[in-house]
């Protein structure tokens, strides 16, 4: 069982934060649909048993392109593969985007989920960041969403944000659960090379609260969201029980996943191996494969299983629950704590591990807060030490 | 078949950095055709790179030059060139006494500078003519005749017909060759005599070996000759003697009154000591020259490689540098915070950023430097006397009856606006008051005895900020005083890092102690956990900061695409810790070890 990923590169603007591969609409939009469905029909053929249990419509801002794209898309993946009849499948919109008609539109298609970018409640912090919409515009959005049909519902939201203060974040959290949704992302801003704002912020143009302020917010926000009823489930994300992001925890459990569209990536088991391989990260470069009848992959590489037993670590850990030791032992034949006993112990003294389970390896919450550095040590273990 | 002696000059340049030595000593090796002018690399006498990014002359060496004087008669010149820095005293000392003259080279738009005046000293002591020149003459600010009365004043020489120059464009260069063989004496010397000839330079060439750069007082010496050095009595067979023309020529002889180098298959430089003199195995002179010295270290540091892997590295490139530099003394240590190195000893500050900047330059090394120390006389209380220059050694109080440090005496010139705020940064480091001249209405030369102890980490630094550069600085061992010195230490979460001890007088230590414990909280990271910073005396803790913990080192986002570009993020976080010593439980950075001491008096 697989999830499905779907990139959609196209955005009304890109943010002043933002990294990832979008770009304002343009004239490459019309033919970015068609080469999608090519590219379905390809991995049709390459992987003819696998199994669907999500679908997640990512981007940019996958709603900048006509609802009718994306159910055409949908159609064509249930089309190609059998999606379970439950299955979670979720796209990813922002306010100024989307209206009633087509979030109705995309309901009716079998969209289930919707995570919609907000990120504060501020408008004056919103246009610092480099967003097109107020809050008012994402209240529309929100309750034609309701109106539409859609019961599970994700907003994102940041901290750390230039201007921002601690009084600002808790606000917004307490506004958005007021609307009930059932999902809530809280985000770190993530200061990414390359961006407008990391050229501002290094030339001194913008500030940004120190980490210590940040750090506040995160406590303060983490501890606003549980009182809320929205429990945290990985290092950013909280939702009400059951409403867990499904295909997200495909990625943190380290089970294989088909990305298709620009840049996207996957991870998939051909020919017994696991593999991991992206697609070409320019639309030009995407839609001229595609065009010619070719996959229009960039990279693939192997993953051995020490690899995968270190990425497995790596984003198991990011859950509050940890990882299954039983699940790990079934997969690589090995007991995870005593294959990582070094780091492991390393990070006993700091009281790190949460063992009221033993089930499971599990960070407390101050081992989560310091994750970067016990995976440091974890990566100290090294393949050849399996041989001595 | 040998020179005339009467138409040998030798002598050297005096001049501080940036005076204009190496442009002079270029052109007159211009004019006089010793080397055409599109061969020339610019400053031909400064040859290593770093002496020529600093802009300084670190070893001598010395050029030969022939000059067609108005009368008629061609003149050899050797031109001797001295190390411009005051940790080089010695070897300045050396050079000039090869010379029967010096020539002291001014800048017009500035004036005596105390270094410049304390090699003057050391030629006039040495009984060298001093042909005092002019220099920059063609800048605006040039004040010639200001300088000229500066020269007579404070040196007490005649300067009223000096010639006033500019290297930089060859205007009037050719009068101050023309002065040289009318104001140096030729050399005296006897070519029959036993062989003396005086060792003023080494260098270590890859095929000929040592190579000792002499002047020849009496005899002569040619290849196939027995040497001796008078120091050490080692006897050698010189294999080549050679001239400087401005490279390597060999000759069939050196005689009285010439200057050049002896090649005899010395293996290091060790045992071609700077003021030894030379004489001949089987007919030796009867006294040595006067004025032989054994160089000591007077500044001593650790020297530990980044990672404890490249000891053999560092132990090698040390080897390798002791062979040019006979002032270089090394020897192992271990240190419980960085592991194996080496306790390394210099002529003085300036010599030990030379050689460590040469070591990760040349030998692509990573170092950790400890805190400079000098030499520390230890009277215990049963009667020894202990020689300490590494802090961690020094006993227990307790055991301690009294300490002596290393004293200097200090010669400050500076415009006398800025007296003031230099005197007070004396008196910050417990310097002691001699006496202030004035050298023009508005130029002073303070006298101050200082402890070595307090000029070696940032005194320099401060004395050119105080006075916006303008001060100028020399310094001379003068001898040990008694003093109050306590061992400063400082703890890292509670564990002891020797590599950062350091020994200071009682007076200072509180204020030094909090100092550094400021710093250390600077430069320390912040880790997973709290780490308090303490100063200690004893297992009195006198001052305290802490290192907050670091709160969130946790990426917001991780989904599928994100995998790769984590991991690679995860391997460069660990390289940057590769660059940190682990001290106990701290990760500290490698450069913090020297640099905290630093601080501004």
């Amino acid at each position: 069982m697989i999830g499905v990923y779907v990139h959609i590169p196209y955005c009304l603007k890109k943010c002043r934060y933002c990294d990832f591969c979008s770009v304002p609409i343009d004239e490459t939009a019309g033919r970015y649909r068609s080469a999608v469905l090519k590219e379905i029909a390809l991995s049709k053929a390459r992987y003819p048993n696998a199994r669907v249990k999500t679908v997640f419509f990512g981007g940019g801002t996958p709603t900048a392109l006509p609802a009718e794209d994306l159910c055409a898309i949908l159609d064509a993946i249930r089309a190609a593969f059998p999606v379970e009849p439950d299955a979670e499948i979720s796209v990813e919109c922002n306010p100024k985007t989307i209206g009633f008609e087509g979030l109705r539109r995309l309901c009716s298609a079998g969209f289930n989920r919707l995570s919609i970018g907000l990120q504060a409640t501020q408008n004056d912090l919103l246009k610092r960041i480099g967003r097109v919409h107020i809050y008012e515009e994402f209240l529309a959005t929100y309750s034609a969403a309701r109106d539409a049909g859609f019961a599970n519902i994700n907003i994102d939201l940041m901290h750390g944000l230039p201007g921002q203060t601690e009084a600002d974040y808790l606000d917004a959290i307490r506004t958005v659960a007021a609307l009930a949704p059932a999902h809530i992302s809280a985000y770190a801003l993530i200061l990414e090379e390359g961006t407008p704002l990391y050229d501002d912020v290094t030339q001194g143009r913008e500030t940004l609260p120190d980490p210590d302020a940040t750090a506040d917010m995160e406590d303060a926000g983490m501890a606003l969201l549980e009182q809320l009823g929205y429990h945290r489930y990985e290092v950013s994300n909280f939702a009400k029980p059951g409403y867990e992001c499904r295909h997200n925890l495909i990625y943190w459990h380290n089970e294989p996943y088909l990305g298709l569209g620009v840049a996207a990536h996957s991870s998939m088991v051909e020919d017994g191996f696991r593999v991991r391989f992206s697609n070409e990260n320019s639309i030009p470069a995407y839609l001229k494969k595609l065009e010619k009848g070719k996959l229009p992959r960039a990279e693939r590489i192997l993953i051995n299983t020490f690899e995968q037993m270190f990425e497995s670590v790596m984003l198991g850990l990011r859950l509050v629950k940890g990882i299954d030791r039983k699940a790990f032992f079934d997969r690589f034949g090995c007991d995870v704590i005593e294959t990582y006993k070094e780091a492991y112990d390393k990070n006993a003294r700091f009281d790190y591990w949460d063992r009221t389970d033993p089930a499971f390896l599990r960070l407390t919450p101050a081992g989560m807060d310091h994750l970067d550095s016990v995976l440091r040590d974890f990566r100290e273990r090294r393949l050849i030490d399996f041989f001595r | 078949m040998n020179f005339d002696p009467n138409l040998i000059r030798n002598f050297s340049i005096i001049a501080h950095i940036d005076h204009g030595k190496s442009t002079l000593a270029d052109r007159m090796m211009e004019l006089t055709d010793t080397v055409a002018k599109r061969d020339m690399e610019e400053q031909l006498l400064d040859s290593m790179d770093i002496e020529r990014e600093r802009g300084i002359t670190i070893k001598a060496s010395a050029v030969r030059m022939f000059y067609h004087h108005t009368d008629g008669k061609t003149y050899m010149f050797n031109l001797i060139d001295t190390p411009g820095h005051v940790d080089f005293n010695y070897e300045v000392s050396r050079a000039l006494a090869a010379c029967e003259g010096a020539v002291l080279v001014v800048d017009a738009t500035q004036g005596i500078e105390a270094q410049t005046l304390a090699n003057v000293y050391l030629a006039v002591d040495n009984g060298l003519e001093v042909l005092p020149v002019i220099n920059k003459v063609d800048l605006p600010s040039a004040e010639p005749e200001r300088v000229k009365k500066e020269i007579e004043d404070v040196i007490g020489i005649p300067a009223e017909d000096a010639p006033c120059i500019s290297a930089k464009t060859g205007e009037n260069v050719g009068e101050v060759l023309a002065r040289i063989v009318d104001t140096v004496p030729a050399p005296t010397g006897d070519p029959d005599a036993p062989l003396k000839a005086l060792i003023f330079d080494c260098f270590y060439d890859n095929y000929k070996g040592a190579l000792s750069y002499v002047r020849i007082f009496d005899g002569t010496v040619k290849p196939g000759t027995r040497i001796r050095s008078m120091a050490t009595g080692n006897e050698f067979d010189v294999t080549e003697v050679g001239v400087f023309a401005p490279t390597w020529k060999p000759v069939d002889s050196l005689t009285a009154g010439e200057v050049g180098y002896i090649a005899a298959s010395i293996k290091s430089v060790a045992e071609t000591k700077v003021g030894d003199t030379i004489t001949e195995a089987g007919r030796p002179a009867k006294e040595a020259l006067p004025g032989y010295k054994q160089a000591n270290s007077m500044v001593f540091c650790g020297i530990y490689p980044a990672d404890g892997a490249h000891y053999d590295d560092l132990k090698e490139a040390l080897d390798k540098l002791k062979l040019n530099d006979a002032s270089l003394s090394y020897e192992h240590e271990t240190s419980a915070a960085l592991g194996y190195g080496f306790r390394c000893g210099f002529l003085g500050l300036l010599h030990m950023e030379i050689i460590t900047e040469r070591l990760e330059r040349e030998f692509d090394l990573d170092l950790v430097t400890t805190a400079p120390s000098v030499v520390y006389h230890v009277y215990t209380l049963d009667g020894r006397k202990l020689v300490i220059d590494n802090p961690t050694n020094l006993p227990n109080a307790a055991e301690i009856d009294y300490m002596e440090e290393p004293i200097v005496k200090a010669t400050i010139m500076t415009p006398s606006e800025y007296v003031g705020t230099i005197m007070e940064l004396c008196q910050n480091n417990r310097g002691t008051f001699v006496d202030m001249q004035y050298i023009e209405a508005d130029r002073v030369n303070l006298h101050y005895v200082l402890p070595l102890n307090e000029i070696i980490y940032d005194f320099f630094d401060s004395l050119k900020s105080r006075s916006r550069g303008y001060a100028s600085f020399d310094y001379e061992l003068s001898g040990y005083a008694k003093s109050e010195l306590v061992r400063l230490d400082f703890l890292l979460n509670g564990e002891m890092c020797d590599a950062l001890s350091t020994i200071v007088h009682k007076d200072r230590a509180y204020a030094k102690g909090r100092a550094v414990a400021e710093k250390l909280k600077d430069v320390i990271p912040r880790q997973q956990f709290e780490i308090p910073v303490q100063a200690a005396i004893g297992s009195k803790i006198i001052a305290r900061e802490t290192v907050k913990a670091v709160r969130k080192d946790v990426l917001a986002k991780c989904y599928g695409g994100d995998i790769t570009r984590k991991k690679k993020l995860l391997e460069k976080q660990k390289e940057g810790k590769k660059r940190m010593r682990q001290v106990g439980s701290v990760a500290v950075p490698s450069d913090a070890f020297m640099s905290v001491l630093r601080i501004n008096g």
